[in-house]
């Protein structure tokens, strides 16, 4: 986990896990379950860069992404084929996540950016949108960084900043045809967007990947530091729109429809499976005899008010009330890219 | 040479159209970071630094002694400084990943955390840690002389008592190593191109006194051509530090205006702007 430890007494742990599994839960912060950090995010902030972004939450934590294209010649590019047949790689997008005080070859970090790799090529659109043609791509590097000390597992806030620099990344408008050398616009105002702006093109705009976690039966999005260190799971469940070409001429009864697709879902470990249980009341914890206290206490009854460790999986009915939360309209999803839709885009 | 050294001699005007001795546009912020001890964010140009400070506070396990970028002085009695530097990928115009264990990168932070070990008071926080987190948004020249001045304002925002301002700035000159050219000027605040054809020295002194705290040279320079460059760099020095002064007592004035810190009695400022 990229979290540093929450330094809370098993008493501690157990009543904030008391209080968020209560109906509706109570989080220390006030928020409600589906509710957010409120975030101030700008775009554009990077003049070197095809598309930038910088987003902070209300706690301060902060991060910073750039995308940069380059030409990059296909290798063995096919001579037989289809020409309109456009082969794609993943590899063409390259993510790199640097936390401060952390090793860039950290488990956790690259953890990190491969579930927003794999979010953001879910759906095999994306790559394709980097085909120049039958000889040459676009190689896309996107840089996040995280600029505050890690808060809490930062994986929101860095989906949040790439969403939107993906949005706001824009490519030179090319100007030669077919197979040859390509050759661009080299006007920046005549560019193109990588995701085409409303009413353009169908396609899948960048996906966002939420966290969720679970306290009891209760769903919880956004989790901050000690919300996660009580998790019983926590779920990283990226999901992303999809734009359908409406027929032109109608009256968009429905604008506000909002077509989603789940993407991935991925278990993140808890930190709260490595917290140490509590001890009851009613259990002699001096130790006599220089004993320490007896071992088998984890493997007791859970005693109500007493903090012990999560153990085993997630529930299905769990995982399905979390995917249902996210997709159903007017759901967390849409929320978040109602909100994301706000931002103005340099 | 970009800096055409024709057209130099002709109009003594630079590629960027400044004379010799202009510094480039420094803008510096701090206290940018809610979640951070200290922060600030400067810009020599189009060189953009952050520096996020978290200390001083309890020494991670993790980090003694093998970390890179550190400077303590014996037995844990002064606080250890942590430095490490982060080159964005974007930060240049090519695309380039720079590792963690690039050997410039970890050249600057040895300088970084040396200096300030020397100049921050950091007996009077003894078996404690202060890290400096550096991230380059992006490079164009007079690198570690934003470095060093961005840590300066995150060490004063975190409130880790100096002796002094540490400022910095570089030097060159216009003659390259091997023309033996009489006329040559020294440059002040390079930016890339510049760096990349010029002999020059990055120089941070104390304050706006002519104490000299950094002296770095990367190129061959000829040794009759130093001179000039270190006087041009230190007066360069002078005026970098009022700049980060001028940018420090904004903010404290600021503070004081909304109200988030007292104004003190012995204080001689003027707020009224």
């Amino acid at each position: 986990m990229a979290t540093t430890h929450t330094l809370l007494s098993p008493a501690e742990l157990n009543y904030l896990h008391t209080s968020l599994s209560l109906r509706p839960p109570i989080r220390s912060d006030g928020r409600l379950p589906t509710q957010f950090r409120p975030l101030t995010a700008e775009t554009g902030i990077l003049q070197g860069t095809n598309g930038s972004a910088c987003v902070t939450f209300s706690d301060g934590a902060e991060a910073i992404v750039g995308v940069k294209a380059e030409i990059e010649k296909t290798p063995d590019a096919q001579q037989s084929g289809d020409a309109d047949e456009k082969k794609a790689r993943g590899d063409w997008v390259e993510i790199s996540v640097e936390i401060p005080s952390q090793r860039d070859d950290d488990a956790a970090t690259v953890f990190l950016g491969e579930m927003l790799r794999e979010a953001l090529l879910g759906d095999g659109e994306f790559a394709k949108k980097l085909w120049i043609n039958r000889r040459f791509h676009w190689r896309l590097h996107i840089d996040i960084l995280l600029l505050s000390p890690p808060l809490s597992y930062p994986l929101p806030l860095l989906s949040l900043t790439t969403h939107l620099a993906l949005l706001a990344t824009r490519l030179p408008k090319l100007k030669s045809e077919g197979d040859e050398d390509p050759m661009f616009d080299d006007d920046w105002e005549s560019s193109v967007f990588v995701y085409p702006r409303e009413g353009a093109s169908e396609g899948t705009r960048p996906p966002i990947t939420l966290l969720v976690v679970t306290v009891g039966d209760n769903v919880i999005f956004d989790p901050t530091k000690e919300e996660l260190a009580v998790a019983e799971t926590a779920l990283a469940v990226s999901v992303a729109e999809v734009r359908r070409e409406r027929p032109r001429g109608g009256m968009e009864v429905d604008s506000k429809g909002r077509e989603l697709k789940l993407l991935s879902i991925r278990t993140i470990d808890p930190p709260s499976r490595l917290t140490p249980p509590g001890v009851p009341n009613g259990t002699a914890t001096t130790a006599t005899e220089g004993k320490p206290a007896p071992s088998n206490l984890s493997s007791e009854t859970p005693v109500a008010g007493v903090w012990k460790a999560p153990l085993g999986g997630t529930k299905f009915t769990v995982v399905d009330g979390i995917i249902q939360a996210v997709l159903e309209k007017g759901g967390v999803a849409d929320e978040v890219l109602d909100g994301l839709d706000g931002v103005e885009l340099a | 040479m970009p800096l055409d050294t024709s057209t130099y001699s002709l109009a003594l005007l630079r590629v960027d159209g400044r004379r010799w001795n202009e510094l480039r546009r420094l803008h510096a912020q701090i206290r940018i970071q809610a979640a951070a001890d200290g922060s600030s964010y400067l810009e020599m140009g189009n060189t953009k630094v952050m520096c996020v400070l978290t200390g001083p506070s309890e020494p991670q396990q993790q980090q003694q002694g093998q970390r890179r970028g550190q400077a303590t002085a014996g037995g844990g009695k002064d606080a250890a400084i942590n430095v490490s530097i982060v080159v964005a990928g974007f930060a240049s115009v090519d695309h380039k990943k720079r590792g963690r264990n690039d050997k410039r990168t970890q050249e600057l932070e040895l300088i970084i955390a040396k200096t300030f070990a020397s100049v921050a008071h950091t007996h009077l926080f003894p078996h404690s840690s202060i890290s400096l987190a550096l991230h380059v948004l992006s490079a164009d020249g007079s690198l570690l002389a934003a470095l060093l001045n961005a840590a300066t304002l995150a060490l004063i925002d975190a409130g880790i008592p100096m002796s002094d301002y540490i400022a910095a700035c570089t030097a060159g000159s216009t003659s390259s190593y091997a023309a033996a050219d009489d006329s040559a000027d020294p440059l002040l605040d390079l930016n890339t191109q510049e760096e990349q054809e010029l002999p020059f020295i990055t120089v941070a002194t104390l304050g706006e006194t002519d104490r000299v705290a950094v002296l770095n040279c990367e190129s061959r320079v000829q040794v009759s051509r130093l001179e000039g460059m270190l006087a041009v760099a230190v007066d360069g020095c002078k005026e970098v530090k009022q700049l980060l002064d001028k940018a420090i007592k904004a903010k404290g004035a600021k503070m004081i205006r909304e109200g988030a810190a007292e104004k003190s009695d012995a204080m001689a400022m003027d707020l009224d702007e």
